[in-house]
């Protein structure tokens, strides 16, 4: 048998290989992951590899396409199209990310609107909660004392699911096709889960057996996956704005699995429809967003939730944004953690000759730009005059981008980054004036607008209207709110009157598909430049 | 003999600026350019220039449909209304499949086909199957090209050639595209070719045309 030699990191594994198989599957039948957003069929580009030693065949299509005319003379492959056919050792250029447990941050409280004795006369509750939201890329969960209404532990760490792929169409098609994989796909987010509640309670000295109450809220295709609801009902476009029931008859079998009291509630709060998750309904909840008229909400994620309270209806809609507000959607992009360039600044006042500032968090060295990051520098540049207003760079920057930092890693923004930015916005944009359109609301009247999802947290406010990312409203008027999903989830989990909240806003909602939007490419088309947005109704 | 003047049409069509491609190209009618020519030579040349950006560099949408709109814009000043598109390369019928009510990539691969001279018959979005046989049926294509932004168009993808190949048609060549078919192979489409872009889709038809003469 010929055997594939792996370098990852500092490590080597030699593992012997059936011929006909790709580096892929050989190195994950041996447990060594890579990093990956499709199921290896080279649609997605992730899975870079070099080959140091040996010898496979040609490129294939998809990596004629993938792989820069560098990368290729480079020897560089993409390990879901590389079948070798003897010996060969090749290094993990892209290596999956890690999937440990992280302390959450404290960038949002239940119950921060300002009315927290709105639920001090509510029943007391007894022993320990668990507040949950189940995302696309992560999962967070709260470990709660329900007695006292104390916080004592939180956690976010990666969805295991984006093995199956990265995003929800890959996924919901994956456990379409295998009831294996739809299988593990319910499974994976729960171990995950207990993993993240064992981690906890180890912490406080508690067994996980005290809590009697969790609360899970999520984006539909994320809670259809955890029920094993038929995946065919979410590719399906009919039901994008249709409820969609998510609902488990496993419950007693997920109390087993996690350990917790054996007639614990499990709530898996219901979504609204089909791309109105339950994630989306508790940021409603938690931002306050329907106590006053006017007031209008954006969840940045591959999928833009959009919401806006006129007073008596909540206009809801989706907009898809791709991979530009994840962490895997630029080239150089990594999340907002330690070693993310979050801030970029110019310096002089000069254009063309660029003398653009960053600051890394954490201080060290810079690895990659996070997702405020990216909004910085395409400001930054469309200032400068080095970025154009149809997303083209000029003079000095050549084709293959402007360089950020030429050391390794080298850092660069690239043409397709910025497209895959414009389009993302464009989107948003389409959907912030559909709905104000719908509801009849002249955008200068708009009251407050709440950035959610983890891309906002260090968003520069005038930076994201400059590329027309954000409505032009006064920046006082914009508040940034983190993770809104799990505060809400929280609020859920304390408070029945909440509960009661959100079963009353079901019957306010209004769904919308922007596909059935009249003009939608003529929309799409102006919002695509850099340029601050242009929401008059006309 | 290229006419000099037409580098001015070139750039403001790669410019994508619609009001100064239509007026470079009237000045070309008014030097005594015939349509064809501009085609060839003007709005042909345009989107081999795009094309070789967009390999070299990386694909902008913007500046695809601002190219497009163009040229697009160009063509309709040309051959106005009732007037026949020249027909130089060969026929494409293209669609988006009952269903699915996505379109953009669609109109993209409309523009770059009509830009690089070929005759495009557009069935719409939504299209059912039949439409989309029965207008085969009529036009006589060389090739039926259908994008698919949704999984479950994927069945319908599936029997587009069974069905030329029942009215006569097995000769017409299936091609499709959008980010929902581009993750499956064209053995389980049932398709001549999947496509990564339009200009992908372009030089596929380039490639055949060239076969077939």
């Amino acid at each position: 048998m010929p055997k594939l030699k792996v370098f990852k990191d500092d490590s080597m594994h030699e593992i012997p290989f059936t011929r006909g198989n790709s580096v892929r599957d050989i190195i994950g039948a041996a447990g060594i992951s890579i990093r990956s957003g499709c199921l290896g069929n080279g649609a997605c580009g992730l899975c870079l590899i070099e080959i140091v030693a040996g010898r496979a065949e040609g490129l294939t299509q998809s990596e004629q396409l993938m792989l820069s005319q560098q990368q290729a003379a480079g020897n560089m492959r993409l390990a879901c199209q590389t079948v070798p056919g003897n010996d060969i050792a090749v290094r993990i250029v892209n290596a999956d990310a890690r999937s440990h447990w992280h302390s959450l941050p404290a960038d949002r409280q239940p119950f921060a609107a300002g009315d927290a004795d709105a639920v001090a006369d509510e029943p007391p509750q007894s022993g320990m909660g668990l507040a949950v939201d189940l995302g696309t890329t992560h999962i967070s969960a709260t470990l709660w004392d329900l007695a006292g209404r104390r916080r004592l532990q939180g956690r976010f760490g990666l969805n295991p699911q984006h093995r199956f792929g990265a995003d929800v169409m890959t996924r919901l098609t994956a456990a379409g096709g295998s009831v294996d994989a739809a299988e593990s796909m319910a499974r994976m987010p729960l171990a995950a889960i207990s993993r993240a509640l064992f981690d906890m309670c180890a912490v406080e000295g508690i067994s996980p057996a005290h809590v009697n109450h969790v609360a899970i809220v999520g984006n539909t295709p994320m809670l259809s996956l955890l029920t094993r609801t038929d995946p065919g009902i979410m590719l399906d476009p009919r039901f994008w704005t249709e409820p969609v029931e998510c609902v488990s008859d496993e419950l007693e079998a997920w109390v087993t699995d996690l350990g917790i009291a054996s007639d614990a509630a499990i709530d898996v709060v219901e979504p609204f429809a089909g791309f109105v998750g339950s994630d989306l309904m508790a940021g409603v909840l938690n931002t306050g967003l329907t106590r006053r008229p006017n007031r209008l909400l954006i969840d940045f994620g591959t999928n833009a939730e959009i919401a806006l309270w006129d007073g008596m209806t909540l206009w809801v809609t989706s907009a898809a944004c791709g991979p530009a507000f994840e962490s895997s959607g630029i080239q150089c992009g990594v999340p907002a953690e330690p070693g993310a360039i979050y801030r970029f600044r110019r310096q002089g006042e000069g254009s063309g000759a660029t003398d653009i500032g960053y600051d890394v968090l954490g201080g060290g060295q810079a690895a990659g730009i996070c997702g405020s990051g990216l909004v910085d520098l395409i400001a930054c540049l469309r200032e400068s005059g080095e970025l154009s207003l149809t997303g083209s760079f000029t003079g000095a920057v050549n084709g293959s981008g402007y360089l950020v930092q030429d050391r390794r890693p080298a850092i660069r923004l690239t043409k397709g980054d910025v497209d895959m930015f414009q389009r993302a916005k464009a989107a948003i944009a389409v959907g912030v004036r559909t709905l104000l359109a719908r509801a009849g609301i002249r955008p200068e009247t708009l009251e407050m607008i709440y950035v959610c999802g983890a891309f906002g947290r260090h968003l520069d406010k005038s930076n994201a209207q400059l590329i027309g990312l954000l409505p032009q409203l006064d920046p006082g008027r914009i508040e940034i709110c983190g993770n809104t999903a799990l505060a809400g989830c929280e609020e859920l989990l304390l408070s029945p009157s909440r509960r009661r909240e959100l079963a009353a806003l079901r019957g306010r909602a209004r769904i919308l598909n922007m596909a059935h939007t009249e003009d939608f490419e003529q929309l799409f088309f102006e919002n695509l430049f850099l340029q601050p947005l242009e929401l008059e109704l006309g | 003999m290229t006419n000099p003047r037409i580098k001015n049409l070139i750039a403001a069509l790669l410019k994508g600026d619609c009001p100064e491609s239509v007026a470079q190209s009237r000045k070309l009618i008014e030097g005594g350019a015939a349509p064809e020519e501009i085609v060839v030579g003007g709005v042909e040349a345009a989107m081999t220039a795009l094309d070789s950006k967009c390999t070299l560099e990386q694909f902008n949408l913007l500046e695809i449909m601002l190219a497009g709109r163009a040229v697009t814009e160009v063509m309709k000043d040309l051959f106005p209304d009732g007037e026949k598109l020249p027909s130089v390369k060969g026929k494409i019928l293209v669609a988006s499949l009952e269903g699915d009510i996505h379109d953009l990539g669609k109109n993209i691969l409309k523009m770059v086909l009509t830009g690089k001279g070929y005759a495009v018959v557009d069935c719409g979005k939504d299209c059912p199957l039949e439409k989309l046989i029965d207008t085969a049926g009529m036009e006589q294509p060389a090739a039926v090209a259908v994008s698919g932004l949704i999984t479950p168009v994927i069945p319908l993808v599936r029997q587009v050639r069974p069905q030329l190949g029942q009215r006569g048609l097995a000769r017409v060549k299936v091609l499709a595209g959008g980010a929902a078919l581009k993750q499956s192979s064209a053995a389980q489409l049932n398709v001549d070719y999947v496509a990564e872009s339009a200009f992908d889709i372009l030089h596929y038809l380039d490639g055949s045309m060239e076969a077939q003469r």
